[in-house]
C-alpha cells in the first residue's frame, strides 16, 4: 500500500471509484499471461489524459513504478508490475474519438479492444490489419506498446505498420503529440516507432491515430499437406520468391496435425509431415490467377494433398484446425508454455528439427505451429510448473531453443515481445553497445526509471 | 478443500471478452481470470476470507459463457460454486437468499410460500407495488404466481390426441410450477399435438441449481437425490425440460455432484443422457407440426437468447433457424441476441447497479426492431426482460413454446 499521503493524492486526481488497493483487488492485477506474479500497491483506471499526466506527476515527485495495462494479455509478462508501485489500467479510458475512412484513420484512446476497432470499421468496409490472437480482448494501447503482430502480418505489417500519430505521456507528465493524420509524414524523427514496441518504458500511450485498409475483394484459401517437411518449407519460399505475398501462411508439422485430430477429430491427413495454410486477398481476378501459381508452386514441391475452399464455410473449416490447435494443446498438461522464436523463412525447417531435437533431449513433446510465411515459429510445450523437475526441464530447452534462432541469424521474439521471459536472453541477439544504447534513450526520457522498471532495458 | 482440478488457468485472457460482467465493470476481479486468481490463493490459504471476496465471488450472473470459451477447458462452473459455498459458510448470507434457498430446498416449502406470496400480492397496496422494487424490477411488474402449481393443475400421465408415437417425461421446474404455468400448458398442447404420452413426475422438485450457485451443496444434494429417485422410474425416451437451466443442472452438474460424493453416477449418467431442452425436441420433431392454415397475417417477433441455453445447449441458434422457417413469423434478429440480459438467478436482486445496465441494452435493441413478441426460454430472464419493460413498450415476453402452440392447427 502506499503511503497515505501519496494515495491522497492519487485519489484526488481520479476520486476514490477508480483507485483499488484492497488485497482482493490488487491480486488481481499481480499477472498477465506470463507466469510471474507481482503484487501492486494500486491499480488507477485513468480516464482523461490530463488525469494520466497528474498521476505521472505525482508518481515522479514520489519516485514510484508505474506500470501500464490493458488487458493484461501480454506473453512476456510486460503488464507485470514487478517493482510493484502503480497498475495504470486503460480498461475504462476505451473511447473511439473518430472513424475517417476517407482519411483512411481511426483515432483511439487506449483502452478500446482489437475487436471494436474492427467492429467500428465494419460498416465502411475497412480494416485494421493487425491481428494478435489476443485481439478479441486485448487493447490498440497493449498492442501498440508490445508492436502486435498476428497471422496477417505477413503481407500487412505489424502495428508499428500502422500508426499515424500518437499522444504520449511521459514519465515527467509532460504530454507530447507528433505524426497526425497523414498518410506521409517525414516531419522530425519517426518518434511513433520509438515508443511503438517500447512496452511501456519509455512513455504512456494516452491517444493514437491509426492507418486502416479498405477490406480486399475477395479471400482465397487454401490447405495443402506434404509428405516431406523441407519441401513443405520450399514450398513457401517458391511462393514468395515468384511474386505472390499471401495474407498468411500457416505451417502445422505431423506431431501438431496428430495431437489435434486426436482431440477435435476433423479429417486432417495423420500422414502428412507437414501442411500449409494458405490464405490470399485482392480484386476477385488477380486472386484467382494467384491461386493458380500457387497451386503450380506447390505441386511442384510435391504437394499431396490440395483442398481450396468454395465457401465462406468451407473457409472456415479449414482454418479450423488452426483455430483449435492452442486449445488442444491447453489441454494436454496443466500448463502450455508458447514461444515465439523467428528466423528467416529458408531456415525454418532446420528450426524445427533443432527445437524437435531439443525437446527429446530433455523428454519433453513440442507442438509446431509456425507463421511460416515470416518464419516467426509457435513451439508449444505442455507441462506442468508445479512440477520442479520437469519445469527445469522445459526452462533448459527454451533456452537452448533461443541460442538455436540466434545461431540461425533469428531473434527471439517475433510478435510476443521481450518483458520478462526474454531479457536475460537480449545478449544474444543484441550487443552491448547496442544494449547500452537503448540505456541512454531510456535514461533520458524516465530519470527516475519510473516507468516499467525491471524489464529488458 | 477442491481437489485439484488438472488445468491450471493459462491466463490468456479469452474468458474476459465473453464475460458479460466484466464488460461492464471493466476491472480485473470481477472476471473469470479474476476470480480463479481469488479462488487459487484462497485454496492456497494466502487469502482469508472478508465480505469484499464474497461479494467479488457472487458478482457472477453464473452463465458458463467462461467456460464454454476456455481453451484450457477450465471447469470455472464448479469451481465458482465450491467457492461461493465457502464464502457463504464463512461469511452468512443475507436474509432474502437465505429465504430463497430455505424454499427451494423443500417442495412442500415452495408450495406452502408460494400460497402465502399468492395472497401477499393481493394484499399489497397499489401506491405501494408501483413504487417499490426488488433489484431493478418495480413490484408490480412480477409475474402473478399460478392460482394452482403447474403440476398440481395436471394428471401424472397425459395421453396424446392421437396415436401414441413415443414417451416423454416432462420435468417442469419451479418457474413453470409456480409461476409461468402458460409455458407449461403449451408444451403439453404441443406434445399431445406430436403424439406422445407425456409423464410428469409428482415428486420432482427444484433442480437444485439455484441453491448451488447460492452456496447451499449440501441442501442441494437431497434435491438433487430425489430427482434421481424420481426420474429413474420412468421408462421413457426423453427426459424434456423448458427452462435450460433445470436441463444444465441434470446434464452436467447431477452426474458430477454424485460423483464428487462418491457415490454411483450410473443413474444420474443415465439420466444425463436422455435429457433434451424444449427447443431441440421441437426441431427434431419439426415435421410432426401441424400449423393453423388460417393465419394469414405474419407476426414480428424477435427473440433473446438465454446463457445456458447457448452454452449447455447451443439450442439458441437452431431455434434462430427454425424461427426464420416458421410460416407464421417474421423473425427480426437483433444484434446483442445472444448477449447476457443480467437477469442471471439472483444476480438482478444482488447487484442491480450491474443487471440494470446489461437488461436496459437488450430493452433498446429488441425496441429498435419493432417486433410485438420478445421470445426467450428462460423464466429468469422472462421476468427480467418483462419487468424492466414500460407499459408503453408495446412489446410482450413470451416462452417460445407458447408462440408454437398458438399456432397449432387445431385437432
Amino acid at each position: 500500500m502506499l503511503e497515505t499521503q501519496i494515495k491522497n493524492e492519487l485519489i484526488k486526481i481520479v476520486g476514490k471509484d477508480r483507485y483499488l488497493d484492497r488485497h482482493e483487488e490488487i491480486s488481481c492485477y499481480a499477472y498477465d499471461a506470463f507466469l510471474v506474479e507481482s503484487l501492486p500497491d494500486a491499480v488507477i483506471f485513468p480516464e482523461t489524459t490530463n488525469e494520466v499526466s497528474k498521476i505521472l506527476q505525482t508518481a515522479s515527485r514520489y519516485k514510484i513504478p508505474v506500470t501500464g495495462r490493458g488487458a493484461g494479455t501480454s506473453l512476456c509478462g510486460a503488464s507485470i508490475p514487478i517493482k510493484h508501485g502503480i497498475v495504470l489500467c486503460f480498461s475504462k479510458m476505451d473511447r473511439i474519438i473518430q472513424v475517417n475512412t476517407r482519411d483512411r484513420h481511426i483515432i483511439v484512446q487506449p483502452g478500446v479492444v482489437n475487436a471494436d476497432v474492427q467492429k467500428a470499421l465494419l460498416p465502411f468496409r475497412f480494416f485494421y490489419p493487425p491481428d494478435p490472437g489476443s485481439m478479441n480482448t486485448s487493447t490498440i494501447g497493449g498492442n501498440i506498446a508490445m508492436n502486435a503482430g498476428g497471422p496477417r502480418c505477413l503481407k500487412y505489417g505489424v502495428t508499428a505498420d500502422y500508426i499515424l500519430g500518437m499522444e504520449v505521456v511521459l514519465a515527467s507528465g509532460k504530454v507530447i503529440r507528433f505524426g497526425g493524420k497523414n498518410i506521409k509524414d517525414v516531419t522530425g524523427y519517426k518518434l511513433s516507432s520509438l515508443f511503438c514496441g517500447s512496452e511501456g518504458t519509455l512513455g504512456v500511450i494516452t491517444e493514437a491515430t491509426l492507418k486502416v485498409m479498405p477490406m480486399p475483394e475477395a479471400v482465397k484459401t487454401m490447405m495443402v499437406t506434404f509428405d516431406n517437411l523441407d519441401n513443405t518449407a520450399k514450398a513457401v519460399t517458391d511462393i514468395i520468391g515468384s511474386g505472390i505475398i499471401p495474407v498468411a501462411m500457416e505451417l502445422m508439422d505431423k506431431l501438431t496435425l496428430n495431437a489435434i485430430e486426436d482431440s477435435a477429430n476433423l479429417g486432417l491427413d495423420r500422414k502428412a509431415e507437414g501442411s500449409l495454410l494458405i490464405e490470399i486477398d485482392g480484386v476477385m481476378e488477380a486472386c484467382e490467377k494467384e491461386m493458380k501459381k500457387i497451386i503450380e508452386k506447390v505441386k511442384k514441391n510435391g504437394a499431396v494433398n490440395i483442398q481450396t475452399a468454395a465457401s465462406e464455410l468451407e473457409r472456415e473449416n479449414l482454418w479450423t484446425a488452426r483455430r483449435s490447435a492452442y486449445g488442444v494443446f491447453a489441454k494436454l498438461a496443466p500448463d502450455i508454455i508458447t514461444e515465439d522464436v523467428t528466423v528467416p523463412v529458408s531456415k525454418v525447417p532446420l528450426m524445427i528439427r533443432q527445437i524437435m531435437e531439443i525437446a527429446d533431449r530433455h523428454g519433453l513433446k513440442a507442438y509446431i505451429l509456425a507463421h511460416a510465411g515470416d518464419g516467426n515459429m509457435h513451439p508449444m510445450i505442455p507441462t506442468d510448473k508445479e512440477n520442479k523437475e520437469d519445469w527445469e526441464k522445459v526452462e533448459k530447452a527454451f533456452s537452448e531453443i533461443f541460442q538455436a534462432a540466434a545461431k540461425l541469424g533469428g531473434t527471439l521474439s517475433g510478435e510476443h515481445g521481450i518483458g520478462l521471459a526474454k531479457a536475460p536472453y537480449l545478449p544474444l541477439v543484441m550487443n552491448k553497445d547496442t544494449m547500452d544504447f537503448m540505456r541512454t534513450i531510456k535514461q533520458a526520457v524516465d530519470p527516475d526509471l519510473i516507468l516499467n522498471p525491471g524489464k529488458f532495458v | 478443500m477442491t481437489q485439484k482440478l488438472l488445468q491450471n488457468c493459462g491466463k490468456c485472457g479469452l474468458c474476459l471478452y465473453v464475460c458479460p460482467v466484466y464488460k461492464i465493470i471493466k476491472e480485473e476481479q470481477s472476471s473469470p481470470r479474476g476470480k480463479l486468481q481469488l479462488i487459487k490463493a484462497y485454496e492456497n490459504n494466502n487469502l482469508a476470507t472478508s465480505p469484499l471476496l464474497k461479494e467479488i465471488v457472487s458478482k457472477c450472473l453464473m452463465c458458463g459463457s467462461c467456460s464454454a470459451n476456455c481453451p484450457s477447458g477450465i471447469n470455472h462452473y464448479s469451481k465458482f460454486m465450491e467457492m461461493r459455498k465457502n464464502m457463504v459458510e464463512a461469511q452468512g448470507e443475507e436474509p432474502a437468499i437465505k429465504s430463497l434457498i430455505y424454499l427451494l430446498s423443500r417442495d412442500y416449502r415452495l408450495k406452502f410460500g408460494a400460497g402465502l406470496a399468492r395472497t401477499g400480492q393481493k394484499f399489497i397496496p397499489d401506491s405501494f407495488a408501483k413504487n417499490y422494487k426488488l433489484g431493478n424490477i418495480p413490484l408490480k411488474n412480477f409475474p402473478k404466481l399460478n392460482s394452482i402449481p403447474f403440476r398440481k393443475a395436471n394428471d401424472e400421465v397425459i395421453l396424446p390426441d392421437k396415436k401414441q408415437i413415443g414417451t416423454l417425461v416432462y420435468f417442469t421446474g419451479c418457474a413453470t410450477n409456480y409461476l409461468y404455468d402458460d409455458t407449461g400448458f403449451a408444451f403439453i398442447e404441443i406434445l399431445k399435438h406430436m403424439g406422445y404420452k407425456i409423464i410428469i413426475p409428482k415428486d420432482q422438485t427444484c433442480c437444485s441449481i439455484p441453491l448451488l450457485f447460492h452456496g447451499a451443496a449440501g441442501k442441494s444434494l437431497k434435491n438433487i437425490t430425489t430427482n434421481i429417485n424420481t426420474l429413474k422410474n420412468f421408462e421413457a425416451d426423453k427426459i424434456l425440460v423448458d427452462c435450460s437451466t433445470c436441463g444444465e443442472a441434470l446434464k452436467n452438474e447431477y452426474p458430477r455432484m454424485i460423483e464428487n460424493e462418491g457415490q454411483d453416477p450410473f443413474e444420474a449418467n443415465k439420466i444425463a443422457s436422455k435429457v433434451m431442452d424444449a427447443l431441440s425436441f421441437i426441431d427434431q420433431n419439426f415435421d410432426l407440426l401441424e400449423f393453423d392454415s388460417n393465419i394469414k397475417e405474419k407476426i414480428s417477433v424477435t427473440y433473446h437468447a438465454p446463457c445456458h441455453t447457448k452454452n449447455s445447449f447451443g439450442s439458441n441458434i437452431i431455434f434462430e433457424n427454425l424461427l426464420e422457417k416458421l410460416p407464421f413469423v417474421n423473425y427480426k434478429r437483433t444484434p446483442d441476441v445472444d448477449e447476457c440480459c443480467g437477469g442471471g438467478g439472483t444476480f438482478f436482486y444482488e447487484h442491480p447497479e450491474v443487471s440494470k445496465i446489461m437488461v436496459d441494452k437488450k430493452i433498446k435493441n429488441a425496441k429498435a426492431v419493432k417486433a410485438s413478441i420478445w421470445l426467450t426460454d428462460c423464466p429468469v430472464c422472462r421476468m427480467n426482460l418483462a419487468g424492466n419493460l414500460n407499459d408503453n413498450d408495446n412489446l410482450q415476453v413470451l416462452h417460445p413454446l407458447n408462440l408454437i402452440a398458438s399456432a397449432l392447427k387445431p385437432l
